[in-house]
């Protein structure tokens, strides 16, 4: 896969913050691995399969993901068809990926928006986990630092797209 | 409305704007236009959370990540030295082994971009050492990477069973002897280049027998994981999401043991899933809204009628279905086009076989809708994952044309061309004898 | 039409819940109304999210109405849930769905914030589907690993002995099938749309169909969507909504049922209902849930004793009425 390394150039700081955080994002994948692993286990030997693994899995799943948005942002894994553009001038490129940042900048903001709103929501009308009784709202919290990373990746890109565009005009 | 949709959907999709965005935008903008803004705010509260706390969908993230890890435990190389060794005295034997050892990684990761770019760091060294033509060194790998989707695990083949509610486990019993068919084709196509050109593929050396006994007991596990994730799917000793655990669990402590799992290394394999997995979610994410949009404009009924009252024959509309998502293919990822095509192609088909309770003696495909699935969902795969080769848009050919910057893309297009005519051949095959499909499934009784 | 409303539920549309019982309250609403009413059905989570979300979206109005699960969205109904406990359900649907219409205004009001319940049910109960164990005491149960619908369902596991799991609904033929658990907790009613009867040999239930616990489930309308509408509209709801239909829909989910363990003792299965002496032993084990329960809500400010004792009442004096 592509070099993953992304302290280089400028935003550094904001960039190893959203590097980390996917970091960790990752470590709460690797305890989604764990609790199955560990309800597996004993299922077998104690014949007592760990009751809340799946709605941990399913918290746990969730978490990471939204941890991994920022990143995905940063480091441009979002598909998109190359097809139709690739003989475009780099002008027309620059336009479009400034439209692209542009999108993801408002989606972040949007989802920040809503989604504390949702937070505020599941405190009012409360809504746990089936077995352990976890909190939903539990989860927002995460989810909303990474929508906020998002953010600030969404615009990290924005400003580099509007970066390319200036050099494209002004060639 | 919901024409509109798509059409505004396509634009987005031709001025580069992300997939996932572009579904975002039509969904999110569309339900606004039909239903209002309130609803579509509303929904937004906990829709995202919702999407990435499925269940079902949790077994996603650990292939990727199992995939990820294996990649970085020297596995995909041992694959190779193992196959090299048994096949590489033959003529184009390297090309044939890069294929196999494709196939065992396949066997153990979810995704061909990873099953490509892992196989084309290991493979395409010795393939240059080897003085094999550019384009059959290209065009194997390239091809050999979907074998990475074809043989289960599958990360697209999970999707398409949610989104028709097929047991995964199935559709992962009835994916191995079409994958393992497309092997077979794929080290036939390269016999059949390199007799026809023999100096694109020159006979490697042969191994001695200690090196072919070494070589071997190498790959013993990757035979083990593979053993333990799918056997324990087939065998029913556990449901997928724990199953990928396991197999997440066994990668690691293979890296650990062979002291290749270094810290480095294990967090460019978090940040390797992190996109490949963010990727993904967004998409889905992004069919999530589109999917409302469509239920609210009334679309799929629409569709679905439409074709079922088109008066096509069944099987017509069956081939139109799969060229159109070649077509497709052209211009798409395979999760984006599964996850767009499938609502709509999967209710026409439901509807042109007589419905969900149609007996299989009295549906014009011969089979009962449950197996219409599952046959449906092999095709697809195949020819959503020849998107992966097709120009203009080829993501397995672009990632090798990466890390073979010496060839020209064309030749690598050019390259992956007579595998591509080798997958059509299966795709017809599978068409005329649905059995193999069904065999391995029948067998374990899914 | 003056009112088009949306009814989003999470089932098949094939599900007798679809077909029998929501569309056949529709069109009475429909007609009830001279067709200024008009309900449009979207199954199967069409319109988006998760099942647990649906009071969410009535209540948001993303939706106008829903069919949900009470228990799905986990601590937002827990008045609903008294109807679930071990003893309040006979096996009489219809006594347990009137005594739910009964109890509404006194009782379980403050459970529907920003939304308005249409009706109230349960299912026919909670039965035991075992893939090869013959099961006739709480000792039978001892270290199984049994699929749990619901939260007091586990906690009636735990205290028969059994190891409780969970497992998603469309899993458990196969979880059956290879033993990842050796039963389940749900009605008959599930049966032919999962092929049950494939995957086990065993469907036990207590005497005169006594089951342990069920799953309470509503009809909700956004409550701005309902007061936006007319008095007489809203009078030709109540009415279609009646007592009457309460009954209706509990002989509706009986009559599933019933077909359920047909399918499952025409294909060999055997069906036990356990003796009066036998069934003893597994009131006698789980009695002490509705207790625990009960210390729940009292922490949550919840006079659940009152719930308790006067859904018992209530059920009893309409089991003894119909
Ligand atoms: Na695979
Ligand atoms: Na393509």
């Amino acid at each position: 896969m592509t070099e993953t390394t992304i302290g280089a150039g400028r935003y550094r700081p904001a960039r190893l913050l959203i590097e980390g955080w996917a970091l960790l994002g990752g470590v709460a994948l690797l305890g989604v691995v764990a609790i199955n692993a560990w309800s597996i286990l004993a299922g077998w030997i104690a014949n007592a399969p760990f009751p809340g693994d799946f709605e941990l899995t399913e918290m746990g799943t969730a978490i990471a993901v939204f941890a991994f948005l920022p990143y995905c942002q940063l480091t441009g894994a979002n598909v998109s068809a190359d097809i139709f553009t690739m003989r475009a001038s780099a002008l027309k490129v620059a336009a479009m990926s400034t439209l692209a940042a542009l999108t993801a900048t408002a989606f972040a903001g949007l989802l920040i928006w809503r989604m504390w709103l949702g937070l505020v929501d599941y405190r009012t009308y409360t809504e746990f986990t089936g077995i352990l009784q976890i909190p939903i709202w539990w989860a927002f919290v995460p989810a909303l630092i990474s929508l906020v990373l998002l953010l600030a990746a969404a615009l990290i890109t924005l400003a580099e797209a509007l970066a390319a565009l200036r050099t494209t005009r002004s060639t | 409305m919901g024409l509109a949709g798509l059409g505004i959907l396509v634009l987005l999709i031709a001025i580069r704007m992300p997939i996932a965005y572009a579904m975002i935008i039509v969904g999110g903008v569309g339900t606004a236009v039909l239903n209002g803004w309130p609803i579509v705010l509303s929904q937004l509260k906990d829709l995202a959370y919702a999407q990435f706390s499925t269940y079902d969908l949790s077994v996603v993230p650990l292939f990727v990540l199992m995939g990820a890890i294996a990649a970085r435990t020297g596995l995909s190389a041992d694959l190779f030295r193992a196959a090299h060794a048994w096949l590489g005295w033959m003529r184009g034997g390297v090309a044939i082994a890069a294929i196999a050892a494709c196939a065992g990684f396949g066997s153990v990761c979810g995704s061909s971009l990873a099953t490509a770019s892992t196989m084309g760091r290991v493979a395409l060294p010795e393939l240059k050492r080897y003085r094999y033509s550019n384009k059959l060194a290209t065009g194997t790998i390239a091809a050999g990477g979907v074998l990475g989707i074809l043989i289960p695990p599958s990360v697209v083949l999970i999707i398409y069973a949610i989104i028709v509610e097929a047991n995964v486990v199935t559709m992962f019993m009835a994916a191995l002897l079409p994958g393992l068919i497309a092997v077979a084709f794929f080290i036939l196509t390269i016999l059949a280049f390199t007799t026809l050109a023999p100096g694109s593929g020159p006979a490697g050396q042969r191994a001695t027998r200690d090196e072919l006994l070494d070589a071997t007991l190498n790959i013993f596990p990757v035979l083990v994981v593979f053993v333990a994730v799918i056997g324990g799917l087939y065998f029913g000793l556990f449901n997928p999401t724990p199953a990928a655990a396991v197999g997440v669990l066994m990668v690691i402590l293979i890296g650990l043991v062979r002291r290749k799992l270094s810290l480095w290394e294990t967090r460019e394999a978090l940040l390797e899933t992190a996109r490949t997995t963010g990727m993904i979610f967004l998409i889905l994410l992004g069919a999530e809204l589109l999917k409302i949009f469509m239920a609210r404009g009334g679309v799929p009924q629409a569709t679905a009628e439409m074709m079922a009252n088109s008066g096509l024959a069944p099987m017509t509309t069956l081939i139109l279905l799969l060229v159109a998502l070649i077509l497709l293919g052209c211009l798409m990822d395979s999760l984006s086009m599964i996850l767009l095509a499938i609502p709509f192609f999967w209710p026409v088909l439901v509807e042109i076989n007589g419905g969900d309770f149609v007996a299989a003696a009295d549906s014009p495909f011969g089979m009962s809708t449950e197996d219409l699935k599952v046959w449906f969902g092999i095709l697809a795969l195949i020819v959503v994952e020849l998107g992966l080769i097709t120009p203009p848009v080829g993501m397995n050919v672009f990632i090798i044309s990466a890390q073979a910057p010496d060839v020209p893309m064309r030749d690598t297009f050019l390259g992956v061309m007579p595998f591509f005519l080798a997958e059509l051949l299966r795709v017809a095959l599978l068409v005329a004898v649905p059995g193999i499909v069904f065999a391995l499934p029948r067998l374990f009784g899914g | 039409q003056e009112h088009t409303l949306k009814l989003h539920h999470f089932l098949s549309p094939k599900a007798p819940a679809h077909t029998q019982m929501l569309e056949p309250w529709a069109k009475r609403v429909e007609e009830a109304t001279d067709g200024r009413v008009k309900i449009e059905i979207f199954p199967a989570m069409t319109l988006g999210g998760k099942p647990p979300q649906l009071p969410r979206q009535a209540r948001d109005g993303v939706v106008d109405l829903v069919w949900i699960v009470n228990a799905y969205a986990a601590g937002a109904f827990p008045r609903t849930e008294v109807f679930e406990l071990p003893g309040v359900h006979q096996g009489d649907n219809a006594a347990v769905n009137k005594a739910m219409l009964a109890m509404y205004d006194e009782f379980l009001a403050e459970d529907f914030q920003g939304v308005v319940p249409m009706f109230q049910h349960v299912h026919q109960g909670q039965a035991m589907h075992m893939a090869a164990d013959e099961v006739r005491s709480p000792a039978d149960l001892e270290g199984k690993k049994i699929r749990i619908p619901s939260r007091t369902g586990a906690w009636v596991l735990e205290a028969l002995g059994a190891s409780p799991v969970q497992t998603a609904v469309g899993e458990i033929p196969v979880a059956l099938s290879k033993k990842v658990i050796d039963g389940a907790l749900i009605p008959w009613e599930i049966i032919p749309a999962l092929k049950i009867q494939e995957v086990t040999d065993y469907q036990i239930e207590g005497p005169g169909g006594k089951r342990l616990g069920t799953t309470s489930f509503s009809v909700l309308m956004n409550e701005d969507r309902w007061n936006s509408m007319p008095e007489d509209i809203q009078a030709a709801f109540r009415e279609v909504s009646d007592a009457d239909w309460h009954a209706e829909v509990g002989e509706i989910w009986k009559a599933a049922d019933d077909f359920g363990i047909k399918i499952a003792t025409d294909s060999g299965n055997t069906h036990i209902q356990l003796t009066d002496e036998e069934w003893a032993a597994f009131e006698e084990r789980t009695a002490p849930v509705v207790n625990r329960w009960i210390e729940e809500m009292d922490g949550q400010g919840i006079d659940g004793q009152a719930l308790y004792d006067r859904a018992v009442e209530l059920v009893g004096q309409n089991m003894a009425t119909n």
